[in-house]
């Protein structure tokens, strides 16, 4: 059974099991890959694995850092405003009004039902972090979801494998 | 046993006593083993009706840690679907029959921990503010000016702001790998997903030294103090060590 733990301000807390939210990464983009096989392209899975990957490159993303960092002195009394809020913006992009009930709905399906709620306890605020993340990560890919199996043509997963950097020490 | 496509979550070597899994896969399928010269895959029926909730999703990690706690598995990734039975044993197990027992022999009595930091990133920007002249100087020109009339040096700022917080991110994730990695078999280091990802990396760990890993993770968290929180999660199946592509045909070895 994987367990989680958090830090937060410097210690871990104790362990709790751990949600859907927690493994989804490594459940959706890791393990074997058979070239030949059909991976089921639901949820938007593509996405799901593309999706957020916003890392800081694009000029949009410059300017919300410049944004952030000219309301840091507001922010002494403000501090709802910051890298989350931004993230946000970024992943949901300017169809944010449009997909908003797709996202509520989504992140139901994603983090709502049987047992993940055991992790809606004492999540805090990096658990509500991923969750969104996961619900908005999703929400683009609620547009173009189908359904039925579908004999699709090999995926392009392998290519986030060899982004991730072997660092495999002799055993 | 039908003749219909099977939905494959892992690969383990054959063992004595054989591997059981009580967890019900996607669409709530019976979960059985099928072997082929040494190995085996665990598969289940599929229909392919509804693998687009979470719940299968689920299904597929709660079968693989059932799986692990009696064996040594390698995951396939989520959403792979061979034809039948046969497929699996022509497609899967026998083409790669030498590369797949050899990742199980390095994977064997070993999991994976995996640890991902985010930023405060109202502390962040305050340090990137403070401790670089460049973006502080550039900043107060910023804000001198009406936005539209700087909105290049606005774009300059937050690509200097974006370049320190990539520096600081390579510095924590050095810093992480030092602490950790003595501890550990392997590591990877993998992509960060948001701008106020600090880090985030997977370790393979020997099974018996978790404890050992578990103590460094702590110490790591108390160097990281409020700057970085943690999400500690493990152990897992080595989902990250055995990322690998597989051939899909038979090698036709003269």
């Amino acid at each position: 059974m994987a367990i989680a733990t958090q830090s937060r301000g410097g210690y871990l807390e104790r362990p709790r099991p751990s949600g859907l939210a927690d493994v989804i990464d490594v459940i959706l983009d890791k393990g074997l890959v058979i070239d030949a096989y059909v991976r089921v392209s639901l949820i938007g899975i593509e996405l799901l694995t593309i999706d957020a990957r916003i890392v800081i490159a694009s000029v949009d993303t410059y300017l919300r850092f410049a944004e952030a960092v000219n309301r840091l002195d507001i922010a002494h009394d403000d501090t709802q405003h910051g890298l989350p809020d931004l993230m946000e913006s970024i992943t949901s992009g300017g169809a944010e009004s449009k997909t908003k009930g797709a996202i509520e709905g989504i992140k139901d399906k994603l983090t709502g039902d049987d047992d993940d709620d055991e992790d809606s306890g004492g999540q805090q605020s990096s658990g509500s972090r991923s969750r969104s993340r996961a619900s908005s990560r999703s929400s683009s890919g609620s547009s173009r979801s189908s359904s039925g199996s579908s004999r699709s043509s090999r995926s392009s997963s392998g290519s986030s494998s060899s982004r991730s950097r072997s660092r495999k020490k002799s055993s | 046993m039908s003749d219909g496509p099977v939905y494959v979550y892992g690969v383990a070597a054959v063992a004595k006593t054989p591997l059981s899994v009580s967890t019900r896969g996607v669409e709530a399928a019976r979960i059985r083993a099928i072997e082929d010269d040494g190995l085996l895959a665990l598969i289940s029926d599929v229909r392919g009706e509804s693998l687009a909730t979470a719940r299968e999703v689920r299904a597929h990690w709660r079968v693989l840690d059932e799986a692990s706690e009696s064996a040594t598995v390698l995951p396939v990734r989520f959403g792979t679907v061979l034809e039948d039975e046969d497929g699996v044993r022509a497609r899967l197990l026998e083409p790669n029959a030498e590369r797949l027992k050899e990742l199980l022999r390095e994977l064997d009595g070993r999991v994976q921990l995996t640890l991902k930091g985010d930023y405060d990133e109202q502390l962040l920007l305050r340090q990137v503010v403070e401790e670089s002249d460049a973006v502080a100087r550039l900043r107060d020109r910023v804000r001198s000016v009406p936005a539209e009339a700087a909105y290049y040096e606005r774009i300059r700022l937050g690509e200097m702001v974006a370049a320190q917080v990539d520096q600081r991110r390579a510095e924590d994730t050095r810093m992480a790998l030092e602490t950790l990695e003595p501890l550990a078999v392997a590591a990877r280091e993998e992509d960060a997903t948001r701008p106020d990802a600090a880090l985030s990396l997977s370790f393979l760990v020997d099974r018996d030294r978790v404890p050992q890993f578990n103590d460094g993770v702590r110490k790591l968290a108390t160097r990281f103090g409020d700057r970085i929180s943690l999400r500690y999660v493990g152990p897992l199946p080595p989902y990250s060590f055995a990322d690998i592509q597989l051939d899909p045909e038979a090698v036709a070895w003269a």
